[in-house]
């Protein structure tokens, strides 16, 4: 699933930056902040596939033994410090 | 009985978590230590201490001694066999199905034996093992049939249907339970290696591998059995297809032989792992040891497996395994003190890595 999204954004990325060339003077097709936001989902949904596994294995260690929650918990959440660094951009792109 | 199991992703994740802390819990070498030095009695009590509570607990009022022992430890198999079936999906539930259907030829094989001797009904219900992919009360159904032939029909519509029905005829004939117990057995080893679905990894090849050195061991294990009662048995009839070590040509000739026997296993693939068994095996002629050999190397060779992959079935099979092992040397610990052996000679008895 992961490898046809990138597929498909590699081959959209040069149209998208040959549009803009063109047309020096009009906006580009996605502006800045839009971008930035892609760039959080995007994260949020890799962030969301690593959970998935580490979760499932999580929630099998704790049926097992209870004291594993708080590992389990921390470990489940780990993929989460994408989304945070992935927020920075959107503060860091410029408006315009 | 699988079909709507299989449909749909495997959680291997959720499997393996759990697999793995079970695991953890199994006996290991010092508990064996402890358990050697200790009577039937003893063993109940520290028995009691551990895994097996509440088994211990559920039979303790009805039975004794080595009995409770043994009826407790074929409880807790059969619990945790069950639960992986529960909570395996998709295609690991194929794989672990796989397997775990030997119980289920086990628990057909026990009720056949019991049906032939006349044993009650609810004698025969203490020595199942409600581990495999039948169902509580298919199981009951199959124990409340009167006559061998009517656990037959009933078995009909599963995978053992065919190939008992046929064996059914020979027994009529001969009146002896060889061809149905035969029967059984090679309905289960063919069918594990049949069928296999198309996925293409590594992790699967291996367990392919996995299973046919399963399926080779067997034969070998029959293979030096029959060289060494040299009964006059046609080798061929006990073989099992899908194996990689012999053809059955070769296990028609070596089956006369022991010493070319040893000779072919040594230059085989397995010879490496084998080795101290085969030695042991010319000079004490003894196939005891070579038995644990050959139990040994399996059990190494999957937990090698399950580290090299770990979201594979690997870590699965490497469990059932340990686990199927553990029994078997309690149970060999109990019976031998019972019988009254020495240390050493139990020792020898039991498979530790």
């Amino acid at each position: 699933m992961i490898e046809t999204l990138t597929a498909v954004l590699t081959a959209l990325g040069p149209v998208l930056q040959e549009g803009g060339a063109q047309t020096i003077n009009q906006a580009p097709a996605i502006p800045n902040k839009a971008a930035a936001a892609l760039a959080v989902g995007l994260a949020a949904f890799g962030a969301g596939f690593a959970e998935r596994g580490i979760g499932a294995a999580a929630v099998g260690a704790i049926a097992e033994d209870d004291d594993m929650f708080g590992r389990g918990l921390i470990l489940t959440v780990l993929p989460e410090t994408l989304v945070i660094l992935a927020l920075v951009v959107v503060f860091v792109v410029p408006a315009q | 009985m699988s079909t709507e199991r299989t449909a749909g992703g495997s959680n291997y994740e959720y499997v393996i978590a759990r697999v793995r802390s079970r695991r953890a819990a199994l006996f290991d070498d010092d508990d064996y230590r402890k358990l050697i030095r200790m009577g039937p009695g003893e063993i109940a009590r520290f028995m009691e201490e551990s895994e097996y509570e509440s088994e211990m607990n559920a039979l303790g009022a009805r039975h004794s001694g080595v009995d409770l022992i043994e009826y407790a430890l074929n409880r807790n198999v059969a619990k945790h066999f069950d639960d992986l079936l529960q909570w395996a999906d998709g295609q690991l539930y194929g794989y672990v199905a796989r397997y775990l259907r030997k119980f289920d030829v086990w628990n057909v094989k026990t009720i056949i034996r019991g049906l032939y001797a006349g044993t009650d009904a609810s004698d025969v219900e203490t020595d199942l093992i409600r581990a495999g992919e039948f169902d509580d009360a298919f199981l009951d159904q199959l124990l409340n049939a009167g006559s061998i032939e009517e656990l037959v029909e009933l078995l009909e519509p599963t995978r053992f249907g065919d190939p008992l029905a046929e064996a059914y005829a020979v027994y009529e004939d001969e009146g002896v339970l060889v061809p149905l117990e035969n029967a059984l057995d090679r309905a289960f080893y063919e069918d594990l290696l049949t069928g296999l679905s198309g996925e293409q990894s590594r992790a699967m090849e291996l367990y392919v591998e996995f299973l046919s050195a399963e399926v080779d061991f067997r034969n070998l294990r029959n293979a030096f059995r029959l060289a060494r009662s040299g009964a006059d048995l046609d080798p061929s009839e006990y073989y099992i297809e899908g194996g990689k070590l012999f053809t059955e040509d070769e296990i028609r000739q070596l089956a006369r032989n022991r010493d070319q026997l040893v000779e072919f296993v040594r230059s085989s693939k397995y010879g490496e792992d084998l080795e101290a068994g085969l030695d042991s095996l010319e000079a004490a002629d003894s196939l005891i040891e070579f038995e644990r050999a050959l139990d040994a190397a399996l059990l190494e060779y999957s937990g090698r497996l399950s580290n090299r992959y770990p979201l594979s079935i690997c870590p699965v099979l490497a469990y059932v395994l340990a686990k199927e092992r553990e029994v078997d040397n309690i149970r060999a610990i109990a019976r031998g003190r019972e019988g009254g052996l020495s240390t050493d000679e139990i020792e020898n008895e039991l498979v530790i890595l």
